[in-house]
């Protein structure tokens, strides 16, 4: 499934307003914010729309999961929109996220568990919250919810770092490598990445890592971060793939990179970091340009090409 | 004092959805208790009027198993000792009355997630894996870290 969905639930008394663009979005936050009551009135509406007194206005079907319907749901749908409330244990399954790997369906999932098996995105975890909307309504005693973004744009250190820790051991930590020549190391998985900076609290310590997926691990290294003083900071870019894509080394359509729910197919990628990382082999496979993962290929090291991505990088981030 | 265990508990006694057990297992007396009526206008800002009403300035007259499920949550914390309960069912907003409640009688939670207890100085909270007690919220999270607490919480 690709596409970017509004998802539009009411009744006399609330009203909500959900933009879905990836396989995987986190709703969390404060209780009693109205997360639970938006899968109430959806499970009402599903059990008879016309007589529910409830509209729903999305250009994909939206469903509810549960304990009793998730794996037969998964398999007998596509094309949907699937929403799920906290308290279901199988959200931390293997066979969910194997079930979720594959779907061409996408999950709005109201948890604050971390969900270590889901490659989520940090910039699709929202909470909601009361919103300016409700004037607009024909009646204003509705209370409009809308989805916020829980870590918004990402502050920079103003000192140059210490040491810089890449969640790769490959590609992407040979380019910082270069850059911060005997300062970069690799934390071998995004899971340690918290570690290493719990481990330096009087360092400036960078982590890069793939935003694309950090999702489950970005709470405890955020969190980190505000007890630092400024001296830790993340910079958190879709994917190491992005920056290259992003840098002008290779043509890329305006739109890959722009709208890329359009094209970042949820059958084949469990994350749009793998989407970018299977376009960029996809696109200059057998040319001189051709990107492997493994070990970053000579043709980006030239002073040319580190030049192209070291300008699209925040100004702490540039080194040499 | 409020003992936490963070990732999968493992004890038969737990509850991992503390929403829908409450509403088939609440107990009427509970809800006449004044610390619920004072957990229900705080975190749902709603009125609980007794075991069978309660009024929410947005939902108008609702019944009890409408509350939020951090209310839920906190409610049955506070009154079954016999069952350790899902704390990643409540927000941060109740992580007050979590610590209120651990003032009063020892209790033990299950946490998946950080919960935030910032605005409590000094903290008194007993990491339950470890035994470890902890006196804020700087220290309960690099003991989480360090001791990669979260890092197994995944089933199957």
């Amino acid at each position: 499934m690709t596409g970017k969905y509004e998802v539009v639930l009411y009744n006399n008394k609330l009203h909500y307003e959900l933009t879905i663009k990836r396989n995987i979005t986190i709703l969390r936050g404060d209780s009693a914010s109205g997360k639970s009551e938006f899968v109430r009135l959806l499970s009402a509406y599903s059990s008879n729309p016309s007589s529910s007194g409830i509209t729903l206005k999305c250009d994909k079907r939206c469903l509810v999961l549960t304990e009793g319907n998730w794996s037969l749901f998964t398999e007998a749908y596509n094309d949907s929109i699937f929403f799920i409330d906290e308290g279901n244990g199988f959200l931390r399954t293997k066979e969910f996220a194997n079930a979720v790997k594959s779907a061409d369906n996408y999950f709005v999932i109201i948890s604050r568990e971390k969900l270590s098996l889901l490659p989520y995105s940090i910039d699709e975890i929202y909470g909601l919250k009361e919103g300016k909307g409700a004037g607009k309504y024909r009646n204003p005693k509705r209370v409009y919810n809308e989805m916020y973004r829980i870590f918004g744009k990402l502050p920079y250190p103003i000192k140059l770092p210490d040491l810089i820790v890449t969640e790769d051991s490959d590609s992407g930590n040979e380019f910082f490598s270069i850059l911060f020549p005997d300062k970069c190391i690799s934390s071998y998985g995004k899971s340690n990445i918290k570690r290493i900076l719990a481990a330096h609290p009087d360092q400036a310590v960078i982590a890069v890592v793939d935003g694309a997926a950090f999702g489950p691990e970005m709470q405890e290294c955020m969190d980190m971060v505000s007890y630092s003083g400024g001296r830790l900071n993340i910079f958190a870019p879709e994917s190491f793939e992005y920056l290259i894509l992003e840098s002008g080394i290779i043509e890329v359509p305006k739109a890959i990179m722009e709208e890329t729910w359009e094209y970042a197919d949820s059958a084949k990628y469990f994350s749009w970091e793998e989407f970018y990382t299977g376009y960029l082999l996809d696109t200059t496979r057998n040319s001189v340009r051709q990107y492997s993962k493994a070990k970053l290929p000579e043709f980006y090291e030239t002073a040319g090409n580190i030049e192209k991505i070291r300008n699209i990088l925040p100004e702490c981030m540039r080194g040499l | 004092m409020l003992n936490i265990f963070f990732g999968d508990y493992p004890g038969e006694n737990y509850i991992d959805d503390p929403d829908l057990y409450f509403d088939n297992t609440y107990e009427d007396e509970w809800l006449e208790d004044e610390r619920a009526k004072k957990m229900v206008r705080e975190v749902d800002r709603s009125e609980l009027m007794g075991p069978n009403l309660v009024i929410s300035p947005v939902l108008g007259s609702i019944p009890v198993t409408r509350l939020s499920g951090g209310v839920k949550a906190l409610i049955q914390i506070d009154h079954d000792p016999e069952h350790v309960y899902n704390a990643s069912a409540c927000g941060d907003n109740c992580s007050r009355w979590l610590l209120r409640i651990g003032q009063d009688k020892d209790v033990l939670v299950r946490l998946g997630h950080i919960m935030h207890f910032c605005d409590v100085d000094p903290l008194n909270i007993r990491i339950d894996n470890t035994g470890e007690v902890v006196h804020s919220q700087e220290e309960l999270l690099r003991r989480v870290i360090m001791d990669g607490l979260l890092d197994n919480g995944e089933k199957g």
